[in-house]
């Protein structure tokens, strides 16, 4: 008889409990958010040594191709350099803002800068802050350009080079480069050769990727 | 130790995927029990005659919420590495209307309906068959859907980013909506079992 009485009462006493916690949790304050993450310093070494954090420019060419979005490209170039250019879909975060809660801890962060120092500098403070999930581009921005962008065949390549180059060339024109044919040939001025920038729409790199990117999925199927 | 332990790599990606299947067959399995395995208790819910999917469910969110509120308080679990879902605002109210109709009529959601499959419901085997049919053509005609699937995006948002209200008082609120909506379903289950007993008289 007592048994059935406690069983009947149940989802009451469930309810008045889940309410006391409801109350305390009024006048607990909140969650701690940003608690700073105790570093490693044996275990961010060996990241930095095996290079597991990098991300070559080629496999970030191929993932915007197929038009990934599983990743956050950051910038970290200046305002003006970024406007100038930037890698499509690209968002341009200043160093100082960089913990200022845009970037999730649980999102995959690809970072970018001219050559690549500021974005490895960038790298270890969100390391240091939680943010787990974060590569640098090997190379920066320097390299997305001499590889993406203007591609160059150097005299005395191979067969196998020269194929590899047509696949570089077609990834290049896809981004808006000029692959610099000539370089193969005698004259090493390759300084001389065109390497202009492909224009940005006014609307940032969201928009002038979307519509490339569709086209060479068909094209896959 | 440190809560979510996949992010802190306590077990590799393998090794997710058997704790996957273990949580996966306890869910089902507590689903069962719940009575989800039967098209008509879950079809019942919509008619206001039964509504313990709505009470085993908001017992569910309660019960995980209120988890999480004092494990992120208590510093164990680091709440800001929990993956969420992005919000597109257009496309999951749109999503979320045709799921609900289709529970309507089929009887089941899609994680019921692979209860009901597995205890070897006809009904559910049907069911999950459609699920994959649709599966099959969303995938298939996706170019068509893919700027409305995407649009209105707001990110990985919560009720406190959105809202600024703190975590503690949403908690407190939803709590309150919960019991609320708990002691509304006793007295709707009742107002309907009465007049059902009237009207077969």
């Amino acid at each position: 008889m007592k048994l059935e009485f406690s069983k009947a009462n149940a989802p009451r006493y469930l309810a008045v409990f889940v309410i006391i916690l409801g109350v305390i949790g009024l006048f607990a304050g909140d969650i701690k958010n940003n608690a700073s993450k105790n570093i490693d310093n044996k275990e961010l070494a060996l990241i930095v040594e095996s290079k597991v954090d990098h991300i070559t420019v080629d496999d970030l060419a191929d993932w915007l191709i197929q038009g990934r979005a599983d990743f956050r490209l950051v910038d970290i170039n200046e305002e003006k350099e970024f406007n100038d250019y930037h890698i499509p879909n690209a968002e341009n975060i200043k160093m100082t803002s960089l913990l200022d809660g845009g970037l999730g801890k649980n999102e995959k962060i690809i970072l970018y800068s001219t050559g690549g120092i500021h974005a490895a500098q960038a790298w270890m403070l969100l390391k240091a802050n939680g943010y787990d999930n974060s590569y640098t581009i090997l190379g920066g921005l320097d390299a997305w350009k001499d590889r993406i962008l203007f591609p160059s065949l150097p005299a005395g390549s191979s067969a196998i080079d020269s194929i590899n180059f047509e696949k570089l060339k077609a990834v290049s024109r896809y981004f808006g480069g000029s692959p610099q044919e000539s370089a193969s040939a005698a004259a090493p001025s390759t300084a001389t050769l065109k390497r202009e920038l492909p224009k940005l729409s006014s609307s940032g790199g969201d928009g002038s990727s979307a519509t490339p990117a569709k086209k060479k999925k068909k094209e896959g199927c | 130790m440190n809560a979510p332990f996949f992010k802190f790599e306590y077990f590799t990606p393998d090794f997710s995927l058997v704790i996957a299947i273990l949580i996966g067959i306890g869910f089902g399995f507590f689903l069962e029990q719940a009575g989800f395995g039967s098209a008509r208790k879950l079809a019942a819910q919509f008619y206001f005659r039964d509504m313990t999917v709505f009470k085993v469910m908001f017992t569910a969110i309660v019960t995980a919420m209120v988890g999480v509120f004092y494990l992120g308080w208590l510093g164990w679990l680091d709440i800001s590495l929990i993956y969420l879902t992005p919000t597109y605002i257009t496309p999951q109210v749109v999503g979320g209307l045709i799921l609900g109709l289709g529970f309507v009529v089929g009887g089941y959601c899609p994680g019921t309906g692979m209860a009901s499959l597995s205890t070897g419901r006809v009904d559910g085997m049907i069911y999950i068959l459609g699920v994959f049919a649709g599966i099959f053509v969303f995938g298939e005609s996706f170019s068509i859907w893919k700027d409305f699937y995407v649009s209105g995006k707001m990110g990985q948002i919560t009720l406190y980013e959105l809202t600024g209200i703190p975590y503690g008082v949403i908690m407190f609120l939803v709590i309150l909506m919960a019991i609320g909506g708990f002691i509304g379903a006793e007295k709707v289950e009742k107002y309907f079992a009465k007049k059902d007993a009237e009207a077969s008289k």
